[in-house]
């Protein structure tokens, strides 16, 4: 059944904190000021590549109402960040290695006073060689931007005689793929305000998607105990990856300390744009073969990503495309080399789909030229050598068996769009001649959990407050998904409490325990996990605590809307709040366990996978080379629906991502400097674009005994649909693209009115 | 220090003259220190982009009464320059006499844009995506200099535009009325293409204002194509080729190789001169294609 608004019954809610959202009553934290505070600047590089001669801070300091200029010099503990591996500086000491590095930091009364303080900083510079390609900068004769060269990462895997296998090949396709340095474009830009506390400790409040990881960051560069940092990292107005690394948080943190005075700092869009991460431009260059009936034998591939400057998330990134470039499919034998390269170009991160969206795209741009070299129908080229619901993940690991990928791709050729493609030869011809119809289809499995060989803790508590609430605590973050929406509807399904009974607790490092991150499209999962180990033990507390009170037996008593109720009659027996005061003791269960891994050792390798199809319907106007989304449907085999509109809206808003993917989004750098430096040159999609049909399918069944229930759907909806769209406009004009975003050019031609005349429409 | 910190926190002057002579006074007053401002719509992402600072002296013309209005007068449409983008699209008095000026407007960035810029602004910018339209309208502007008023054409304001300190005060279209007994049409396309299909930067805009004769020849033709920092002109060749012709596939292909030689794009970052080129001669000759040559039953 297609999950919309009208499928859903009651089970749509409206969501908790979707009211003040709408209405602009929600402060979010870059919204926060507080009296007396100072507003901080950061003075970035103008250089992609330069050396520091000498850095001069005297005038800046001297003007009336700074409060403060930072510079390497003053940090007390480690200059550098970095989740995965700390390497980038916090300020830079003697080189600056992209146009976002940070140089100083100022805290002035106004932001005006801090713009001017800025400007009165003199840093002599000393500019060096841009390495702005990361082809150039793997040569030996490229300038090294790190002691130990240019190569960031390297992950190989292969298995199988590769070359053997080609040599059997009926039919073989190679292409390179390139894709874009796509930006986030979250509403909210990176900010925060940093407070330093009377008791000597600092509260941070600034959006991340992993408030206890920016502690940990934040206590190294402050040279303190974690103990002594609060941070407070919900609401979010979005965030898609980009605010998981740290970004302002180690200004704001040294300049409240070194003023004593709070510290507000909010990026510009243009700052943002220039210091903040973006998704890792990616040239994968695949070469695949099939025998003559179709069946895969040989794959080899080659990644090369553009990780800019420093590591962050660079080096797992990558890991994730060498899973997600061998993907769904069997072959004879493979191989998969890849890099990922330090370049002076803007800082590449985590992003929404973490690599995969990149692979998939090269991955399922193959399946299409080779089913068409086959002379088969792509869909049934696919099945040809599609994965078995007990066969091992793509790099041989075991993972959770699931019967998702024959669902997906079975949902698919019986999806209204697939159904309509088969009769739309018979259907008029477009209003106009220069407008040509296409369809095309896409084919996702994509990992979800850090994977194997990173920590990857999840839990949470619940608590029966003295107030008489029931109190959720998880350390996940709330940026426009639904999260708390989420939770809610789980502690209403599950539990049977009403809305009213509950509070829920998250991103605040002083009140929730160790949940980990709110990424890789696990937090949902970690959530249902928990509430399900928490389950049994704290309704039994709570009955047991209950049936003493009420001196009935527990068995006669049930947790319902309100409090404790009759389990025969529903009658309200006992309020949540008097069972609190008549509780022997505080009524709290935690859980604590880990995201599940596949029993391997490979790096990165998952567990747990999310399968789908995506069928689209295009239009190109070869007038103008612009392709227009008609219709899309997207089958997802995830396990169960937890919350509808959540489901939906992860899909549909990682689908208009993924348009501005294909056709339109890309931070245009040359020689190191972004070309694209706000968002009247970086496009994304309006409304406009985003206003064609649109239908999910999810496939809720999971094998008899499956443990994991939902699995993650916070990412897939963003992967699948831009090979799905190359295939349709090959479909419709017959052009081939391996390059995103798609150049109109390439889809443009000279009408033809000679024809026109002949054969009137 | 306290003089230098009120300097550097200073917002700039405003001012607000009473009438365009008043303008033009402050503006020989201050010279580069001052400029004058409308909905400032463009201005504002000059001055945050640091493409352009932001001077000590505004003069506000939108202070000045009487420069907002649209009316009929003497068979021309005369347009206040301080008229708001989004009061000429909802204009009835343009929606009827000019459609081909309401369609450019309505294409313009976006809404919250279109409430605040005014037409004259987009005129005075040289490239805003309205200029084609004027310029295919055959559009002439009033200006005064600060002793009285003058009319030039708009094509002359984009051939070689005038440095002195002078305001914008109207925008005057000619109404072309269709002969009420001759089967003569009149018809007009306009097409804005840039990098999406809303609130964008064009990257090709072409306007084209027709009429046919009875016999279905072109009796009168202006083609005008810009976009991007392209200043807009008339595509002259394809119009000569064009008059006095009922246009066939033959002819619609020699206008295409007209527009590929008199269309030149001024570069923009994100898309090459050929494919600005081959859009803008697509768009002409297949609007002219639909108006001219499609078959009856397929018209709409």
């Amino acid at each position: 059944m297609l999950l919309n608004r009208e499928t859903s019954g009651t089970r749509w809610r409206v969501r908790p904190d979707g009211p003040p959202k709408v209405t602009g009553r929600l402060a979010y934290l870059t919204d926060m000021s507080v009296p007396g505070m100072l507003h901080g600047m950061v003075l970035r590089s103008p250089y992609p590549h330069a050396r520091i001669v000498s850095i001069r801070t005297e005038k800046a300091l001297a003007m009336k109402g700074v409060h403060a200029v930072l510079t390497c010099e003053d940090v007390p503990g480690l200059n550098r960040f970095g989740i995965a591996h700390p390497d980038h500086p916090v300020f830079c000491e003697d080189r600056v290695r992209f146009v976002g590095d940070a140089v100083a930091a100022v805290a002035a009364e106004t932001a005006e006073l801090a713009a001017e303080a800025l400007k009165r900083i003199e840093v002599e510079y000393e500019p060096l060689p841009v390495v702005d390609d990361p082809e150039f900068a793997l040569r030996d004769d490229a300038p090294r931007l790190h002691e130990h060269g240019n190569v960031l990462h390297r992950n190989d895997y292969a298995f199988g005689d590769v070359e053997e296998a080609f040599r059997a090949c009926a039919h073989i396709v190679e292409e390179t793929y390139s894709t874009p340095r796509q930006m986030h474009v979250y509403m909210e830009t990176e900010g925060g305000l940093f407070v330093p506390e009377a008791d000597g400790r600092l509260t941070v409040y600034s959006p991340t998607q992993h408030g206890l990881m920016d502690r940990m960051q934040l206590a190294r560069i402050l040279n303190r105990p974690e103990a002594d940092i609060r941070v407070v990292s919900s609401p979010i107005g979005g965030s898609f990856g980009g605010k998981d690394e740290l970004n302002v948080q180690p200004y704001g943190s040294l300049l409240a300390l070194a003023t004593g005075r709070p510290v507000k700092l909010h990026n510009s869009r243009f700052e943002s744009v220039r210091a903040g991460l973006k998704r890792h431009p990616m040239r994968i260059t695949m070469r695949t073969g099939t025998d003559a009936s179709g069946k895969l034998l040989a794959h080899r591939v080659r990644v090369v990503s553009d990780a800019g400057p420093y590591s962050t998330l660079s080096a797992e990134v990558l890991n994730f495309a060498v899973e997600h470039v061998l993907g769904p499919y069997r072959y004879e034998a493979a191989e998969v080399k890849s890099v990922s390269v330090f370049t002076n170009n803007g800082m590449s991160g985590e992003f929404r789909g973490f690599g995969g969206n990149q692979a998939i795209f090269a991955l399922e741009g193959q399946m299409d030229r080779l089913a068409e070299k086959l002379g088969m129908d792509p869909w049934a080229f696919r099945r040809i050598n599609l994965r078995k619901p007990d066969d091992p993940g793509p790099l041989g690991q075991p993972i959770a068996p699931t019967d998702g990928a024959r669902q997906v791709w079975e949902a698919l050729p019986a999806s209204r769009l697939w159904r309509e493609k088969e009769r739309a030869a018979a259907e008029a011809a477009p209003a106009e001649p220069w407008l040509k119809i296409g369809y095309g289809a896409a084919f996702v499995m994509h990992g979800a959990g850090l994977g194997v060989g990173i920590p990857d803790p999840a839990g949470g508590r619940l608590t029966l407050t003295p107030d008489g609430k029931i109190e959720a605590a998880f350390g996940y973050e709330e940026f426009g998904q639904g999260l708390i929406a989420s939770l809610e509807q789980m502690l209403i399904e599950q539990f049977g409490f009403g809305s009213a009974d509950l509070r829920i607790v998250i991103g605040d490092t002083d009140a929730v325990p160790d949940s980990g991150s709110s990424t890789a499209s696990r937090s949902t999962s970690m959530m249902w996990q928990s509430l399900r180990r928490l389950r049994a033990p704290f309704s039994s507390r709570l009955l047991g605590a209950a049936a003493e009170a009420l001196r009935l037996p527990a068995d006669r008593l049930r947790l319902g809307e309100g409090g404790i109720r009759d389990a025969a009659s529903g009658e309200l027996l006992l309020a949540y709040g008097r069972l609190a005061e008549l509780a022997p003791e505080p009524i709290v269960c935690e859980t604590s366990f880990s995201y599940p891994t596949s029993p391997v050792e490979r790096v990165g390798s998952h567990y747990l996978y999310s399968y789908s199809s995506v069928a689209v319907k295009v239009e190109v106007n070869t007038l103008t080379g612009r392709v227009r989304l008609l219709d899309q449907f997207h089958a997802v085999a995830a396990g169960p629906v937890v919350n509808p509109q959540g489901y939906l809206g992860q899909i549909e808003g990682g689908s208009g991502m993924a348009l501005g993917f294909t056709l339109m989004e890309d931070a245009v750098m040359k020689e190191g400097v972004y070309l694209t430096r706000n968002l009247d040159t970086y496009l994304i999609p309006t409304i406009a674009e985003l206003r064609g049909r649109f239908e999910v399918l999810p496939i809720e069944g999971l094998p008899e005994g499956d443990e994991h229930g939902p699995r993650g759907i916070g990412e897939i909806g963003s992967v699948g649909l831009a090979p799905a769209i190359a295939q349709a406009v090959y479909d419709a004009v017959g052009v081939r693209t391996a390059k995103l975003p798609i150049d109109p050019e390439a889809l443009q031609a000279v009408p033809d009115f000679e024809s026109e005349e002949v054969e009137p429409a | 220090m306290a003089m230098e910190q009120k300097e550097i926190l200073r917002r700039p002057s405003v001012w607000q003259p009473r009438d365009p002579a008043e303008a033009v006074r402050l503006k020989e007053a201050f010279g580069p220190d001052a400029v004058y401002v409308a909905g400032s719509t463009l201005l504002r992402t000059q001055w945050e982009a640091g493409t352009a600072v932001m001077p000590p002296h505004l003069i506000d013309l939108a202070s000045i009464p009487g420069l907002a209005g649209i009316a009929e007068q003497d068979g021309e449409l005369v347009v206040g320059s301080l008229a708001r983008l989004d009061d000429c699209r909802a204009h009835p008095a343009l929606a009827d006499k000019a459609p081909l000026l309401v369609e450019a407007i309505k294409q313009i960035a976006g809404r919250s844009v279109r409430n605040q810029a005014t037409i004259g602004g987009n005129v005075v910018y040289r490239v805003g995506d309205a200029m084609p339209a004027l310029l295919a309208l055959d559009a002439r502007l009033d200006w005064h200099d600060g002793t009285g008023s003058r009319t030039e054409d708009v094509s002359e304001w984009l051939r070689a535009p005038s440095a002195a300190p002078r305001v914008l005060t109207a925008i005057r279209l000619p109404i072309a009325e269709d002969a009420p007994t001759s089967n003569a049409r009149r018809t007009f396309a306009y097409h804005k293409v840039g990098r999406r299909e809303a609130f964008t930067p064009s990257l090709v805009t072409v306007a084209i204002a027709a009429a046919s004769a009875a016999d279905g020849s072109i009796a009168d033709i202006r083609i005008a194509a810009g976009g991007g920092q392209t200043v807009p002109k008339r595509m002259t060749r394809a119009e000569d080729a064009l008059l006095g012709k009922a246009p066939d596939a033959r002819l619609l292909a020699a206008v295409h190789e007209a527009i590929l030689e008199d269309y030149v794009p001024a570069p923009d970052p994100f898309a090459a001169d050929s494919y600005r080129k081959k859009t803008a001669a697509n768009l002409v000759v297949a609007a002219l294609w639909k108006t001219f040559c499609r078959p009856a039953e397929a018209r709409g």
